[in-house]
Parts: structure tokens; sequence; C-alpha cells
């Protein structure tokens, strides 16, 4: 079983920055990467709310209603992404789980000024992708930690052209429960099994 | 001076007149509700490309289309208006907002380019910052709406 989806939006050399991608709701919310510690079943919910694994506890969030968006409710695509970072950990529930995505600093965009509420400290930017465009979450919200300015930039990592393997080799994301490979439309930077 | 010069002076003082006495104005229809804007305050007009939804506190900024290579806020001006524009039927409005291109989902009918007098633009300040006032384009009595300061003066969300 494998994150099988993971691919590049126009890397070249310079700056990357590694995302999961993933649906909430109506819109394409990506989180970095580097803070993903699991994907798993809904299923894998004790009945004190806490997921536990690989021996840690995983305190659940209510993504969805943080963000204001209307989940679209259990189906078999819905997933628990497991989050954390040596503070602090969360799980959140997600409608699907699109892929891993490395993409180039430079193709981040902050969120347009015109955005002027509470949405600038949920979400750090976007980026356009071939099929969707996505919000990219702050993951010190979603860890509910104090929030930083330049978050993107600690998990913004050199990128060199023609050696993709050094990226896919810098990134290890333990995945549990995800059947079926996620359906790409770009070329896949290296796929994992 | 020759008299082609004195020509040449006076027509580029006619024009000037001209251009002062009159206000190049776009006339669209949002959900049905026809406006009038500055000509100058519009970047172009483009098929619909579908919205993205953003989870957004700011009034009517609540989602964002795929412009070129990049993405652009939508201002949803239908909303405003407490109306619903069939996004399936309609184009993309690109503003030229003082915080950067905007876009604004419009009618399908296409907007018509009107030369008006300025002695039929009425500015006046209402309670409504994003009007500027009213004018008559084509016949219409219409609102003259300020695209390029467009939610700007909207109260920020607590």
């Amino acid at each position: 079983m494998g994150l099988r989806g993971q691919r590049a939006v126009t890397l070249s050399s310079g700056q990357a920055i590694r995302f999961l991608a993933t649906l909430i709701g109506g819109s394409s919310v990506a989180f970095p990467a580097q803070w993903v510690r699991g994907i798993v079943m809904p299923a894998a919910t004790g009945p004190d709310g806490f997921v536990t694994w690989a021996g840690m506890d995983y305190e659940r969030t209510d993504l969805s209603a943080r963000l204001k968006v209307i989940s679209k409710g259990p189906s078999p695509d819905t997933r628990l992404i497991l989050y954390g970072n040596e503070e602090r950990s969360r799980s959140f529930e997600v409608d699907k789980v699109l892929g891993l995505l490395d993409v180039e600093r430079a193709l981040i965009h902050p969120l347009p000024p015109q955005f002027r509420g509470k949405e600038r400290e949920r979400l750090l930017g976007v980026f356009v992708d071939t099929s969707f465009i996505a919000l990219i979450a702050n993951p010190f919200w979603v860890l509910e930690l104090p929030l930083r300015s330049q978050a993107l930039e600690m998990f913004a990592v050199r990128f060199v052209e023609g050696m993709p393997e050094e990226s896919a080799s810098r990134l290890h994301l333990p995945v549990v429960a995800l059947d079926e490979p996620v359906s790409m439309s770009m070329s896949h930077v290296s796929s994992s099994s | 001076m020759l008299r082609s010069q004195l020509h040449r002076r006076s027509q580029g003082t006619g024009a000037g007149a001209t251009h002062a006495r009159h206000q190049n104005m776009v006339v669209f229809s949002v959900a049905g509700k026809r406006l009038a804007a500055r000509t100058e305050e519009i970047g172009g007009v483009l098929p619909w490309p579908g919205a993205t939804p953003v989870p957004s506190e700011t009034p009517h900024v609540t989602s964002l289309v795929r412009h070129e290579d990049s993405c652009l806020p939508v201002f949803d001006l239908a909303a405003k208006f407490s109306r619903t524009v069939r996004e399936e039927e309609s184009l993309c409005l690109i503003v030229k907002h003082v915080d950067g291109p905007l876009a604004i989902c419009i009618d399908a009918q296409v907007p018509s380019l009107h030369v008006v007098p300025r002695s039929e633009v009425q500015y006046q300040s209402g309670l409504d910052p994003d009007i500027a006032g009213s004018c008559v384009a084509g016949d219409e009595q219409l609102p003259l709406i300020n695209l390029a300061t467009l939610g700007v003066a909207s109260p920020r969300p607590a």
C-alpha cells in the first residue's frame, strides 16, 4: 500500500515545498508534508477521540468546521491525516487525499490582498495545479500553535534539476490504509510502492 | 504659425476638450442588474473559468479563478446585490483594482461601450461606498460602480 500520487508542479532548480493535497468540502487544501505523520482510515479513531499511531496520540480537530467549510461527509475516500511536529500533534478528517506534490517556491502565491479577514491566518497562500487551485493551510494554525510570519519558508527545501530522487528521498511519509492509488494527471516525479 | 500647425493645435485642443466633456463607460449586467463602470477600471473580459471556493470571512470575496499562470480573487457582485448569478452562463470581468487584479462574474451578455457626456454623470456619495453615483448610458439611468475600490470600504470582519 502506498501513496502513489506523487508528482511535481513545474520543478526546475530552486526551492520547492512538498505538500499533501487533499479535498475538504469543495476546496483543495494543501498541507506542508513534512509534518504529515500518517494517513489512516476514520475507523482508526479510538473511543476517546484520539488516534494512536506508532506510540503517539493524535487529538482530533475538526478542520472543516474551523475552516468554515462544509465537509462532504463520510465516504470511502474519507481519510484522517495525522499531523504533528515536535511540539504538538493533531488528527483531522479530509474528504479525499489527492496526493503529494512538489511545488516550486516561485509558483506559490500569497493570498491576494483582497482577502482581508481571518482567512489570512488560516491560509498561507495558493498554487495552481493543472486541475485545481490549492489553498495552503497554515500548519501552525492547523496544530493550534502560535502563528509565525514566513511560516512557509521553514518547509522549503533545495531542489536540483534532474535529481528528483533527492527530493523523493528527503521525506519518508508513513502511509497506511490508503487502498487505492491516487489518480494524477501530471507526470510523476517518482512513485512509492 | 503655419495654418497646418494651427489646425493641428486646434484639433488637439478640441480632442482634449471632447475628452474632458465625456466619460467612457462600460455597461454590463450581474444577475440581471445593469451597471455602469469607468472604462479605465476594466482590464478585460474573458469566458468564466469557474471558481474555486475559499473559506473566507471577507465580505463577498469568497473564491478564486484561474488566470494565466496564477489566480485572481473573485468579488461576488451578485451577492452584494442579493442576487445569484448562473456561473455556467457567465463572463469574467477583470477589474483593475487598487489591491491588484480582481475578477467579477457577470452575465453572458457582452458588455457594451458608451461615451457618456459628463453632464449625464452624477457623482454622489451615498450609503454604499462602492456606488459612485449614476449615469445615463444608452437611454438608461444606471448605477455607476467604483470597480477599482470595490470592497475596500467594507467593514472588516471582527
